[in-house]
């Protein structure tokens, strides 16, 4: 193997790393807050009724084909390339992004409905009678219990979205795929090139699940043998 | 119903409540009132109502029809559900009442201590010195000062109801309602819960309880309820309902768990 060659190619690689981690970390953020919303929808009729087309949508179709939905398609109709959303749906960046927190939003919508759909009735009612709020009961009791739940599964959706912020080098973005992409097609190198962009990933990914080990047991740590806090 | 002492009112009372689930009616028209230093004990046989009637107090289950009143405050909702203004009442009303449950319904991702402070920091606004002085006294009171920083799902069930009971009088309460407090603990652990609630009664705290714990009801009532298929069938002292009941039920009822019991 040509060292030189992998050191000079994970270099220019890591070069495309702060917009991996950009994408990433803003997907789920948005995500978050979007499946928050879409959870909280859920208490009406009307509003449950659209959370689950939302999610059955957006879960049941590819992202690469959301995303040049949303890249490619958004501007075939004339009022939006009127429309004061034209300046940020024109750029890769915002169609990118907007798709993968649509994305994540389906998916983590569902961890959430399943963290609180395993909250006990229990501490819901002592919450109410001790006089607390419905979102102060929101705040203190049902989301950091459903939270807590639902971490194990919500770490697998981070490392997930890590993995499909690759799927914007298809609209011109120059993350790490993107970068390793074009280095490819000059250099015909695929599998060094590959094996380097495959271990950053790896890299990051064992980071979450070292810190969403250490997220359980900090939150539950009744759950881990620890008899105070 | 106890006459009421003219000039008083009672620290909770519920008049004509109803309550039904699809076709079955679960209260059947219920009037009872709880005086300042009452203890009251419902017992009955399971489906009697007993646990739909203690819930409805603090709207845990809202009543079909009827009023609920805690203190100056009372309510009565329409159609089975409350409006935004009476949910904010039924919140103050909340505020006056301890509540223990069956399952004891401890927070499990706050401490023994954070427990028993939530209540008092978070929803009544005192500050944290003056609420971890007092959760650290009630706790001493239910004997579980050295599990001030355990988690619940560490404690046996008899100290979770304990850490219960020390949450429900965090709120300074007005009247302390009592849902089958023991029906989910081990036999060996039910004695140092009833002894807590004992404490109590001894202190002159206004309760309800619902219970089938015969020979406890009998011991610490000022007063005994006894529910068949959501009516009052019988209400006395503990002497009267217990010594010589009037109605059939209620003696079939009572010669049946005094056999099984004591």
């Amino acid at each position: 193997m040509d060292l030189t060659f992998l050191s000079s190619m994970f270099q220019s690689i890591l070069k495309g790393l702060p917009l991996t981690l950009n994408l990433w970390v803003l997907s789920l953020l948005g995500g978050g807050c979007l499946a928050l919303l879409l959870n909280l929808m859920r208490q009406s009729r009307i509003g449950a009724a659209v959370a689950g087309s939302y999610v059955f949508l957006f879960r049941g179709t590819p992202l690469l084909i959301q995303i040049f939905m949303i890249y490619y398609g958004l501007a075939g109709f004339g009022f939006i390339r009127q429309s004061f959303l034209w300046p940020f749906l024109r750029e890769p960046y915002w169609c990118g992004l907007l798709a993968l927190i649509l994305n994540d939003a389906a998916y983590t919508s569902e961890i959430l409905r399943g963290g609180l759909r395993a909250v006990p009735k229990g501490a819901v009612e002592a919450g109410r009678v001790s006089g607390m709020s419905r979102v102060a009961i929101l705040r203190r009791i049902t989301l950091p219990l459903a939270i807590r739940q639902a971490l194990p599964a919500y770490s697998n959706e981070i490392i997930s979205m890590l993995k499909a912020t690759a799927l914007v080098s298809t609209i011109t973005l120059m993350d790490m795929t993107g970068i390793a992409r074009a280095a490819i097609s000059e250099t015909w190198r695929a599998v060094e090139i590959l094996l380097c962009a495959a271990v950053i990933y790896l890299a990051i990914s064992m980071l979450v699940t070292r810190a969403s080990a250490w997220a359980e047991a900090r939150l539950s740590p009744w759950q881990f043998g620890r008899t105070t806090p | 119903m106890t006459a009421l002492t003219p000039g008083q009112t009672p620290a909770l009372s519920v008049t004509g409540l109803r309550k039904n689930f699809g076709a079955n009616d679960v209260l059947r028209g219920i009037d009872l009132a709880a005086h300042d230093g009452d203890v009251i004990s419902i017992i009955g046989a399971s489906g009697s109502g007993k646990s739909t009637l203690l819930r409805c107090i603090p709207m845990l289950e809202i009543p079909g029809s009827g009023t609920v009143s805690v203190g100056a405050d009372s309510l009565s909702p329409k159609g089975g559900r409350l409006t935004r203004a009476e949910e904010a009442r039924a919140r103050r009303m909340r505020g006056h009442l301890g509540f223990v449950f069956q399952n004891f319904n401890l927070w499990p991702h706050r401490t023994v201590l954070q427990n028993v402070i939530e209540a008092p920091l978070f929803v009544q606004g005192r500050s944290r010195a003056e609420a971890t002085d007092e959760a650290m006294a009630l706790l001493e009171k239910v004997g579980l000062t050295d599990k001030r920083d355990a988690w619940p799902a560490h404690l046996s069930g008899g100290q979770q109801q304990r850490v219960a009971i020390a949450r429900a009088l965090a709120q300074h309460p007005r009247a302390i309602l009592f849902d089958e407090p023991t029906s989910a603990l081990d036999p060996e652990l039910v004695g140092e819960v009833l002894k807590v609630i004992r404490a109590l009664a001894d202190e002159g705290r206004t309760m309800l309880i619902v219970t089938h714990e015969m020979g406890f009801a009998r011991e610490v009532s000022s007063r005994v309820v006894f529910l068949h298929h959501g009516q009052i069938e019988e209400d006395g002292t503990p002497a009267e309902v217990f010594g010589a009941p009037k109605s059939d039920r209620a003696r079939a009822f009572l010669s049946s768990h005094f056999d099984r019991n004591r």
